[in-house]
């Protein structure tokens, strides 16, 4: 269909392309109005920007009433039921709430700073999503260093959490701030690390293309994916331990441990900047899942070939929400840990494992190339196998104060 | 050349707010942002990777390490810090001058590092990663060896003697 100087293309209102359906609807109509070429592809930049914040801002609306209404199922509760049909306007009633309460900022505090600390948090986690290829001619910025970019404004992260514990003038945040600082640089180790063996394996940086070399099935059921090979498995499960601690998620929430220190570093904001500190969290828990997706889980593959013909961002989301279902479900099982067995776990435990996944790629991708499955498999399960049982086995015996722990007042 | 214009005068003011505050945080914050700046610098000059790695190590390492270990010492009041910077100011500045005039002699002379190159340098990082891992393979090797001994040693340092835990003292 021909309207003015630009084609309107049927091929854009098929299921696969709707993630870009308003990208190329607003192009269409700054053409329309015969407006100038660079004009149209700003309109395109930032309609699919807003598709991205959109998307990732409705679904963390929905994932703070869901959230809370399985932790209430696994405890036994009704969880929100008031606000609307089974509390489905809780969120809408969290945020009236959020937007009108008082926005206190302490004597003490550094005003700036303190205005600064939840507007930085946010950021990172925003420009995080941009890279993320969430279907198959769907990637908001196709960068050809996307991986280095995303740990590049996760670096931030850690600034805008030091921002917001030391600009509040209280113990507490600076508590806080320094627990998150302490967490996230460690577990940062693991993370990137078990993400360079699949850098290594698929031998580019750029996450579009990562995605592509998990296409194909073995044995004509049986997806490529990275986690379904020993070396993946191992960085796999190490990524996902990982992320939870770098989302500061349920059992590693020690930054903002609400029995131990308040709310750590959120513990002086109010009103909308308290919203701001949740908002950057879902949506770097959102970022980091897909990530971890992308990496590990085949990004918008299918997991059959018999359900090829759903559209390639449908299955990303799908993936997204059973991520995201698992970290609830540790959330609503795992006790929060101490500081000490956090530290001890991401440096005695993870890295060691992270670092072991490097060679056993290595022998994977030697022993691939000579096209021999099964001596790949079988020189490479001990590699992975061993040292989990052996840290594990050493972790709970040796290493852990948990069992020669005495409890001087509880007995 | 407008992100040049732009980003050079933004990096120097950060820089000198950086030497210039007197508490030690705003100084360390604005170091992070010279830092990332510089980052967005080598981005705008096409060098991208540079600039994310900028943006990871410096940001992401260098900043945080000043940043915690202010946090775990305890800053001194405002008025000690602006006495100590009267004291230290005079032989920073006698430091940084000779600096200061060597890179000033250094791109005034050359004149051709002020003028932008011919066509997009054909360094990909493909090429990069080729020439790092045969030509200067033995370097990336002893720097490899040598952060792998810096970590597994840190965690040696973290990691407590082991001994039996005293009963605190319910003083």
């Amino acid at each position: 269909m021909m309207l003015g100087n630009v084609e309107f293309e049927m091929a854009w209102l098929a299921p696969e392309q709707w993630p870009r359906l308003p990208q190329h609807l607003v192009e269409w109509l700054v053409a329309l109005c015969g407006l100038p070429e660079w004009l149209v592809s700003i309109a395109g930049w930032f309609t699919s920007a807003g598709v991205v914040v959109g998307v990732f801002m409705g679904l963390f609306a929905l994932l703070s009433l869901i959230e809370r209404k399985t932790l209430a199922r696994v405890q036994n509760r009704y969880g929100p039921n008031r606000a609307g049909w089974f509390g489905i306007l809780q969120p809408v009633a969290d945020g009236i709430k959020m937007l009108t309460k008082e926005d206190i900022v302490p004597a003490k505090a550094d005003w700036l700073l303190h205005l600064l600390g939840p507007v930085l948090i946010v950021i990172p986690s925003i420009l995080a999503l941009g890279v993320i290829p969430y279907g198959q001619d769907w990637v908001p910025v196709p960068l050809e260093l996307g991986l280095v970019f995303f740990f590049a404004v996760g670096a931030m992260t850690e600034i805008a959490v030091f921002v917001a514990g030391w600009a509040s003038g209280s113990k507490f945040p600076m508590l806080g701030a320094m627990r998150a600082i302490s967490q996230m640089v460690s577990y940062e180790l693991p993370l990137i690390i078990s993400a360079l063996a699949v850098v290594m394996m698929s031998g580019t940086l750029s996450l579009p293309e990562i995605v592509e070399s998990q296409g194909g099935y073995t044995l004509g059921f049986l997806p490529q994916w990275n986690l379904f090979t020993p070396w993946g498995l191992s960085a796999g499960v190490v990524f996902f331990i990982a992320c939870i601690a770098e989302a500061n998620r349920c059992p590693f929430d020690l930054p903002e441990g609400e029995s131990e220190i308040v709310a750590g570093h959120m513990t002086e904001y109010s009103g909308f900047k308290y919203a701001l500190f949740f908002i950057g969290e879902y949506l770097g828990l959102f970022a980091i899942s897909a990530l971890g997706i992308t990496l590990f889980l085949g990004g918008w593959q299918s997991p059959l070939p018999i359900f090829d013909f759903l559209p390639s961002w449908l299955w990303f989301f799908a993936k997204l929400a059973v991520v995201i279902f698992i970290f609830l479900w540790i959330r609503a099982t795992f006790p929060r840990v101490r500081i000490d067995q956090l530290m001890r776990f991401a440096w005695l435990c993870l890295i060691p494992i992270a670092l072991l996944s490097l060679p056993t790629a290595a022998i994977w991708h030697y022993a691939n190339k000579a096209n021999n499955d099964i001596v790949a498999w079988i020189a490479t399960m001990p590699l992975v196998l061993i040292p989990w049982v052996v840290l594990t086995v050493l972790f709970n015996r040796r290493l852990s104060p948990a069992t020669t722990r005495t409890y001087h007042f509880a007995e | 050349m407008i992100p040049l214009l732009i980003l050079t005068p933004a990096i120097l003011l950060a820089a000198i707010g950086a030497a210039w505050k007197a508490r030690p945080v705003h100084a360390a914050l604005l170091l992070a942002l010279c830092l990332s700046l510089v980052g967005c610098l080598y981005v705008a000059m096409g060098a991208h990777f540079i600039g994310l790695v900028q943006f990871s190590v410096y940001v992401g390492a260098v900043a945080i390490l000043i940043v915690f270990s202010l946090l775990i010492t305890r800053p001194s009041d405002d008025d000690e810090e602006k006495v100590r910077r009267m004291k230290t100011g005079m032989p920073a500045l006698a430091c940084s001058l000779p600096l200061l005039v060597m890179l000033g002699f250094t791109m005034f002379k050359q004149s051709a590092l002020l003028e932008a190159p011919a066509d997009e340098p054909a360094m990909s990082l493909k090429v990069l990663g080729e020439i790092l891992f045969t030509d200067y393979a033995p370097a990336v090797l002893a720097m490899a060896v040598l952060l792998t001994a810096v970590m597994i040693g840190a965690a040696l340092f973290a990691r407590e003697p082991s001994k039996k835990p005293e009963p605190p003292s319910d003083s």
